[in-house]
């Protein structure tokens, strides 16, 4: 007994020496190695670009026929550039009440004025979410030695979200028209004088396209085993070919798909992105399907400072794909009347009304929808919309009713279920779950619904899944589980009892 | 001109008082009773409204530089909405809205300038121009009121400039906010002070330099107190006046270089900068015979005449003693052309062959009239040696000297 306690301590000293000149070690090396790396010889000389687009309102300058000495691109850059930041130090001094930045951009007589708002706000309690989204400068006159430049800004489109009390009180949308005199100081175009010349309200564009007779069996696409990771690394037309020829053999006329925000790289969208996103188009041409092409996925900021850098984004794509045959309808946003308590209904709205000018007001030729995710929120908008599209995962006892009524709110538009579909899951975190012959018989249901009411329709989805990133359900597994099984074709490729209800009941 | 500001004046004043804003009030009880659309900068505005309700709903109202919301108080029915005084004092559109949930009324007014200028604020550019009536500087003008406000469009500014003899004033007009002149320079060089003035409110004066433009071509003269080559004394060259086309004397500083081509041709440059038109430059003589072409330049403006100057061989010959075993040379007496020692500083050069190979060479300056060489045992061995020795373009070659 003496013995061994006698071991068990022998053991546990040479076991605690061991440990502690273990970390004295590991404390010494950690030492000496970050005293051995020096500086970085790469970033010696600061040539990192560190520009970073914050703000980029659509800004078109008239032809240059201005009084004075003629105006060269260089310069009319470096005041674009210089102008587009006084407006953003303004808006964000406003949203803030701080006068951090105004120096830079306004003389100093000029951000006398300014600080004079933001003494009167700050005492008021009054702060300001603001943007514009359109500017139409004209030069008006560059001085001989190019110090002095004046340009009328004419209808600015400015959206402003007024808050007293922390409390929203007034949204607006204005378009005004501003002269400005700037001087150049120390190398910034610097706005001396600003005078607001006209002002009236925003007036919405209604030019709607007739959707009525359009008929939409769809599916929303991803493929098998890259789902919401389309357009990466391993994007492969043949597997699209592939899977849209199952598609339309299955007797289906479209697909929706999904442009991710930030993978496709924010204002400046990403080309070699964007030129898969083309040829999944010209893949869809080839099996003469159409695509309904769903924006802004991933995205849920909203914030009115972002708004330009959206625009920029939603510009770029749609202007490049909107003379693409394949193309069927713009999905402005997947479901986002699921950040209406995290972002505020009257900003999303908001957003989403501002998103649907600015697509309409590049592509006139194509539908714009919005997909809801449910039917309660799929009236919202309804004035703007081409289409009224909701997404369907209740019981499918209620949905003719709720189409019903959708209908008599929304007459002359087309309706699409452009989501759908039943888990067949049932395993571990879903003992009480649905099997595949229960998701066959919800299929068949469904179309049986669809065709007696003349329904468009897009299910989801054709595959089951093998790994559902966190971003789209989040972690809990009894989530991801449910989400993997949706498919009308199983992970092993075959098809499911539902795949024979893919298209009609 | 009286007649022409007046009617200006009151043309202006038609258009504005003329301007009227639609109002937007249906379907309340809201009436606004403030019927002027158009105030003056700096002027109290209170917007009023009539209610039979009791409610007091707030005011969004934006400027050109901000937007804000004001608080009404009610008074015997009458609802007032004093707008800040900072936005009274700014020129401009000024938009407004009840925030009212049944109710829409809206409405613009403008805040007009003071018809008084309190600031000229002047800018002039470029500073310095070029004399001959192509080039100008640009005068902008913004004035301002007393509360920084550019004035109303078309006012009248008065540009006036003076330049030698000559004042002029030209009445130009306010159009964006500012107004500007291009004033041209004349042909002859000097300053042009110029200074604005606008409803009786005068500028400072400013200046602007009208320089000579670019040198035409001129000629050069050299200066030299004699023509021999003795590599001491030195020849001056010196251009005409240079002057551009108008005949203006060029800026001081102009840069002329003079270019000397000789006999080999070898170029020696030479460079000064003018001083009243004239710019000189030295060289010093060579030191044998030798015939120098010489040329100016301003680069890339003007070009001078070719002169030709002839230096004269001071030392016909000169005599050379080997000593102390033929490892010491002397060289000397070197006389200049008075047969006096020649100044200290000529060259001589010492080359040293064996079998047709150099094997050293020296530079020596001559001091006192004379040049030493000392031919080391270390350095050459006990043999025969070739030695050649120059000086002053003259050459004398000792085949086989014997170094023992």
């Amino acid at each position: 007994m003496v013995n061994g306690n006698k071991n068990i301590l022998r053991s546990v000293l040479i076991l605690s020496y061991i440990i502690l000149i273990g970390g004295v070690i590991y404390g010494i090396s950690a030492v000496f190695s970050y005293l051995n790396t020096g500086a970085d010889r790469s970033k010696m000389l600061h040539t990192e670009i560190k520009k970073v687009d914050q703000y980029v309102p659509k800004l078109m300058w008239e032809s240059l026929s201005n009084e004075g000495r003629p105006m060269d691109t260089q310069t009319l850059k470096a005041l674009e550039n210089d102008y587009l930041d006084a407006w953003y130090v303004k808006q964000v001094a406003y949203k803030t009440n701080i006068t951090e930045g105004l120096k830079d951009y306004y003389t100093d007589n000029a951000r006398k004025n300014l600080y004079d708002f933001i003494d009167l706000n700050t005492n008021t309690g009054i702060t300001i979410e603001s943007t514009t989204l359109e500017h139409h400068p004209k030069v008006e006159f560059f001085s001989e030695d190019g110090q002095q430049a004046v340009i009328t800004d004419h209808n600015v489109i400015e959206y402003k979200r007024v808050f007293k009390a922390e409390k929203l009180v007034l949204e607006t949308t204005e378009v005004a028209t501003y002269k400005i005199v700037f001087l150049l100081e120390d190398g910034f175009w610097r706005i001396r004088h600003l005078v607001k010349e006209r002002v009236e309200n925003y007036k919405d564009k209604k030019d709607l396209i007739l959707t009525k007779n359009l008929k939409i069996k769809g599916i929303n696409y991803y493929p098998r085993a890259t789902p919401w990771d389309m357009f990466g690394e391993t994007f492969s037309k043949d597997t699209i070919a592939n899977d849209f020829k199952i598609i339309k053999e299955a007797g289906l006329n479209s697909v929706r798909i999904f442009v991710q925000y930030e993978d496709f790289g924010k204002a400046n969208v990403d080309k070699t992105k964007l030129e898969k996103l083309k040829q999944t188009l010209d893949v869809a041409k080839a099996n003469n399907l159409k695509v309904v092409i769903t924006l802004f996925d991933f995205y849920g900021d909203y914030s009115v400072l972002d708004w330009t850098l959206n625009q920029r984004h939603a510009e770029t794509i749609v202007s490049n794909l909107k003379n693409h045959p394949a193309l069927l309808a713009w999905d402005i946003k997947n479901e986002p009347d699921l950040d209406f308590e995290s972002r505020h209904k009257e900003l999303v709205i908001a957003w989403l009304d501002k998103m649907i000018d600015l697509v309409k007001s590049v592509d006139d030729k194509h539908p714009v929808t919005i997909g809801w995710s449910n039917t309660i929120s799929a009236s919202i908008l309804k004035e703007k919309v081409d289409f009224v599209s909701f997404h369907y995962y209740e019981d499918l006892d209620v949905l003719e009713k709720k189409v019903e009524n959708l209908k008599l709110e929304t007459p002359n538009k087309l309706i699409a279920i452009t989501e759908f579909g039943l888990s067949s899951y049932k395993g571990l975190w879903n003992p009480f779950g649905n099997n595949k012959e229960s998701q066959a018989n919800y299929h068949k249901k469904a179309q049986g619904i669809f065709n007696d009411n003349d329904i468009s329709f897009m299910s989801w989805t054709l595959y089951d899944f093998m790994q559902i990133p966190k971003e789209v359900v989040g972690r809990l597994p009894w989530r991801k589980r449910a989400q993997e099984y949706f498919g009308f074709i199983d992970q092993n490729g075959e098809t499911k009892p539902a795949f024979k209800y893919i298209s009609k009941p | 001109m009286q007649y022409k500001l007046t009617y200006i004046f009151l043309l202006g004043l038609i258009l504005l008082s003329s301007y009227t804003v639609a109002q937007n009030n249906e379907n309340t009880d809201l009436k606004l009773f403030t019927s002027t659309t158009n105030f003056e900068a700096g002027k109290m505005v209170v917007l009023k409204f009539s209610t039979s309700q009791a409610i007091k709903p707030l005011l969004y109202c934006a400027n050109s530089y901000g937007s804000t919301i004001v608080s009404p108080s009610l008074k015997n029915n009458i609802l007032q909405y004093v707008i800040p005084k900072n936005m009274t004092q700014k020129i401009g559109v000024v938009n407004w809205e009840i925030i009212e949930d049944t109710i829409s009324v809206t409405g613009k007014f403008n805040i007009n300038p003071k018809a008084e200028v309190a600031v000229m604020e002047t800018y002039i550019g470029p500073p310095s121009i070029e004399a001959g009536g192509t080039d100008y500087t640009m005068l902008v003008v913004i004035p301002t009121d007393a509360l920084d406000n550019p004035i109303a469009e078309n006012t009248i500014v008065n540009a006036k400039h003076q330049f030698l003899a000559s004042e002029k004033t030209e009445a130009i007009s306010t159009k964006n906010l500012i107004a500007y002149k291009n004033v041209y320079s004349q042909k002859t060089s000097g300053r042009i002070l110029m200074a604005s003035e606008c409803l009786n409110t005068n500028s400072k004066e400013f200046t602007v330099h009208v320089t000579p433009a670019v040198p035409t071509d001129f000629t050069i003269t050299a200066r030299q107190s004699h023509q021999y080559a003795d590599g001491n004394q030195v020849t001056t060259f010196i251009t005409s006046v240079l002057k551009d086309k108008h005949n203006n004397v060029v800026s001081d500083g102009t840069f002329v270089t003079f270019f000397i081509t000789n006999t080999n041709g070898d170029i020696l440059k030479t460079s000064g900068t003018t001083i009243n038109g004239v710019a000189t430059s030295k060289m010093i003589h060579p030191d044998h015979e030798e015939q120098w072409h010489i040329k100016a330049y301003v680069t890339g403006m003007a070009e001078s005449n070719t002169i030709i100057l002839n230096y004269k061989q001071v030392i016909l010959d000169f005599d050379v003693v080997f000593s102390k075993n033929n490892r010491d040379i002397t060289i000397g007496h070197l006389q200049s052309f008075l047969n006096q020692t020649i100044p200290d500083g000529l060259q001589v050069k010492l080359s040293i062959y064996k079998n047709n190979k150099r094997i050293e060479s020296y530079t020596k300056t001559s001091r006192e009239g004379f040049v030493h060489f000392n031919l080391k045992h270390h350095v050459f061995k006990n043999a025969t040696y070739k030695i050649i020795i120059k000086t002053a373009g003259l050459e004398k070659i000792y085949k086989s000297k014997t170094l023992w």
